[in-house]
């Protein structure tokens, strides 16, 4: 079987660690939980570190297993099935969102009205052909690609510091704003649970749990970084910028007089963008392909490419209803996969722990 | 049997996606028309509001090919009701989508800032997409003459309207005077911020006259300024008038014109700001081999050590301020007095008056701020962000945040020193 390596396992998790977070998070978060939304973001970024220990006793537990055999095998065909659905709409919207928000941040860059066609031509065809070809192909596209992409968001980060920063004033909200805050952007969160619907195709071998961790690490503290910078330069008008990542360049008076150095932040953004929308594209297929077995992949990426499609055009896809139903009733399917779902596999991770404790001893005592 | 390389590429999704792409976008590249017949490049835009009516005018760029180094520029304008109104006529008048992305000047005339000017500025930067950047300045004209005096200023000295301020917004302003900083104050707590300030001025008839001749010179170039007219608004108002850049600026609450501040008065509010330099005390009757002189010390640098503390239950703000002076001018001059920055001496005397004129300066602004309530200097926010529980506890028993100012106790201590 073609499996991904620990790195590109690593890269996989970082571009799902900027997904949603990196362009109009910081400002929808500002709003709510002002400067400390910087705490918000730490504690739902342990709250997601947290399920990086149970999928590597997954791994472990079922080396060559896929999540759907582990799932039938414990809670049945239909509550598996359930569980997929569940997941398919999971990464179905968090695509939906990723497009959404990058469209209209390309909508106000690049200086046209509506190109919504065009932008569907430019992203759907390569998004299919990287999920047909599969996890490894597009892991290595990425790998390939994640120098560039790294460059780019760290220069965007450190130029904001050519301009005068100063200290977000911390500890203004309340309990109430920052747990209000808390639910209502966890559906951007849960990165993690996309490794668990690959780990039959993750080759780990023994000791390289930790590069897992490194990688984590890095994406969540480049996120976090982005936020304090962001914080720190735009204090109260954070509201008011909707692409943190190149608005920190944008409105560097300094680097105005260079012309379009937001260029830069443009093809980061850019890439991320079409490497996220390959992940949970290939996700959407992946739950697709096990809710119905007799379907080929050609299907799935077909049926996500129409579902796509309609729904961003006539109903969810209007950025203003997609951002809010994210803050509303997507948390709801959120909590389920980023945490429910975790809990139910650390039980089952315990169960088989326990069962081959029990043979051990029933062997020993034989 | 080899197969054919044609065949093998085809087998290959990626260029079948990439045939489809360039199927597609060739097509469109080749067909559509090129953007600058559809969308008008705006370099500045000015809102005047008169009789209940806005009228937005532009300072557009016509890229078109010309043999001359110079900008086709013109200025266009559109009124309505509102600002969506009169954009919308200007944009007709114009024929072509605007852009306000390029946008690096905003102007408003003194009228609009009876109101809340964040309300119209607002729609322009949310809807109309008019970066925050942009210098954002007041004039005590029209908006629509500055923008046209502004061409003349480009085309004759080369100097665009946001370098004339940009000096200001480097040396004189607390802040820059962006539509940023402006926000930045407005939804801060004390929502009191700064903008510049520009005047125009008739031009003397010699001055009109010698324009006029250089205007028939340009247009017979061929490369010269184009004075479009829009909406039937538009256009030169035919009287030629001077951009005067005195230092001034405009201090907001609410988004409202509260007062204009003098030069001396932003050089009192921007004493402890230790980017701001140059400044020149001037202070008189100084004893020199039994003369009296004037001296005019230029602060060429300076130090500042702020710190802040409830002392029985009152704030008090105070401020160690270490000046570096160069002596650069005396009036009455006395043959044995050399002005040489290297030996150029601060006596006692010298010090001590220079320290009042600072102390003066000082509270001249402070009674400003307080008669205003417009803490634009961040008094609030270092009480706030360094005593919060005292702080809060304070305001509690205020009417408002506003009235914080009012109760700090401001002391100043400065040191005086050659450079």
């Amino acid at each position: 079987m073609k499996q991904i390596s620990v790195r590109q396992c690593g890269v996989l998790i970082v571009m799902c660690i900027f997904a949603n977070k990196i362009l109009l998070m910081p400002s929808l978060m500002y709003e709510q939980a002002k400067a400390d939304s910087i705490f918000v973001l730490i504690v739902l970024f342990l709250l997601d570190l947290l399920l990086l220990p149970i999928f590597i006793k997954l791994k472990t537990t079922y080396p060559d297993k896929k999540l759907y055999d582990v799932l039938k095998d414990k809670l049945g065909v239909i509550i598996t099935k359930i569980i997929y659905i569940l997941m398919l709409l999971f990464f179905f919207f968090k695509c939906l969102l990723v497009f959404s928000i990058t469209y209209v941040y390309f909508k106000q860059q690049i200086y046209q009205n509506e190109f919504i066609f065009i932008a569907f031509i430019s992203f759907l065809p390569v998004i299919n052909h990287a999920v047909v070809t599969g996890v490894r192909a597009f892991s290595r596209t990425i790998e390939m690609f994640y120098g560039i992409v790294l460059a780019g968001f760290i220069a965007c980060l450190v130029i904001s510091l050519f301009t005068p920063i100063s200290n977000p004033v911390f500890f203004t909200s309340n309990g109430k704003m920052f747990f209000e805050s808390l639910y209502n952007h966890v559906f951007s969160f849960g990165d993690f649970i996309f490794l668990f619907l690959i780990m039959d195709k993750i080759q780990i071998k023994k000791g390289q749990e930790k590069h897992l961790y490194t990688y984590s690490i890095i994406g969540m503290l480049l996120v976090i970084t982005l936020f304090y910078l962001f914080y720190a330069k735009y204090q109260v008008t954070s509201f008011m910028h909707n692409n943190a990542l190149a608005d920190l360049l944008v409105f560097s008076v300094q680097f105005n007089a260079i012309g379009r150095l937001d260029i830069i932040a443009m093809i980061t953004i850019m890439l991320i963008t079409l490497f996220q929308m390959e992940i949970f594209n290939y996700a959407f297929c992946d739950c697709f392909l096990n809710i119905f077995p007799l379907l080929s992949k050609t299907y799935s990426v077909v049926v996500f490419d129409i579902i796509f499609a309609v729904l961003y055009y006539i109903f969810i896809g209007k950025y203003e209803i997609m951002v809010s139903s994210t803050m509303f009733w997507l948390p709801y399917l959120a909590i389920f996969i980023n945490y429910i779902l975790p809990i139910i596999l650390l039980i089952i991770i315990l169960l088989k722990r326990r069962r081959k404790h029990e043979k051990k001893t029933n062997k020993s005592n034989v | 049997m080899k197969k054919r390389p044609i065949k093998v590429m085809f087998k290959m999704p990626m260029v079948i996606v990439f045939i489809f792409i360039l199927i597609f976008f060739t097509p469109l590249a080749i067909y559509s028309p090129g953007e600058n017949r559809n969308r008008g490049v705006v370099t500045a835009i000015g809102i005047d509001k008169a009789d209940e009516q806005y009228e937005i005018s532009l300072l557009t760029f016509i890229p078109t090919a010309n043999q001359t180094y110079k900008e086709q520029n013109a200025v266009i304008s559109g009124k309505g009701q509102s600002v969506a109104e009169a954009i919308y006529n200007a944009q007709i008048a114009m024929g072509r989508t605007i852009g306000l992305a390029h946008a690096k000047t905003t102007v408003v005339n003194e009228e609009l800032l009876n109101e809340d000017v964040s309300v119209v500025v607002n729609y322009l930067s949310r809807v109309a997409s008019l970066p925050e950047n942009t210098v954002f300045v007041c004039t005590n004209k029209t908006a629509k003459e500055m923008l046209e005096s502004s061409q003349e200023l480009t085309s004759h000295l080369g100097l665009k309207l946001e370098q004339v301020i940009g000096y200001n917004a480097k040396h004189l302003y607390v802040t820059d005077t962006s539509l940023e900083a402006f926000y930045k104050g407005y939804y801060s707590k004390t929502k009191a911020s700064l903008i510049g300030y520009l005047t125009l001025e008739e031009a003397t008839e010699q001055e009109k006259e010698k324009s006029s001749v250089s205007g028939m010179n340009e247009s017979s170039q061929g490369g010269g300024q184009s004075e479009a007219q829009g909406g039937g608004q538009g256009g030169n108002s035919g009287e030629k008038k001077h951009i005067l850049n005195q230092g001034q600026a405009v201090l907001l609450k609410d988004g409202k014109k509260v007062a204009l501040l003098s030069i001396e008065e932003l050089n009192g509010i921007n004493l402890l700001n230790t980017k701001s330099k140059d400044q020149i005390i001037s202070i008189d009757n100084v004893e020199h081999n039994g003369n009296k002189l004037s001296m005019q010390y230029k602060i060429k640098n300076k130090k500042t050590l702020i710190t802040t503390e409830f002392e029985n239950g009152y704030p008090i703000y105070v401020a160690q301020l270490i000046l570096g002076v160069e002596l650069v001018e005396v009036s009455g001059m006395d043959d044995s007095l050399k002005i040489n920055t290297e030996f150029s001496e601060v006596t006692e005397e010298v010090a001590r008056k220079i320290e009042e004129e600072i102390k003066k300066q000082y509270t001249a602004s402070i009674k400003i701020l307080r008669e205003n309530n417009a803490d634009v200097i961040g008094v609030t926010k270092k009480f706030f962000i360094e005593h919060r529980k005292e702080f809060t506890k304070f305001v509690e028993q205020l009417d408002g945040i506003d009235d914080f100012l009012n109760y700090v106790t401001f002391k100043l201590n400065t040191i005086v020193q050659p450079d």
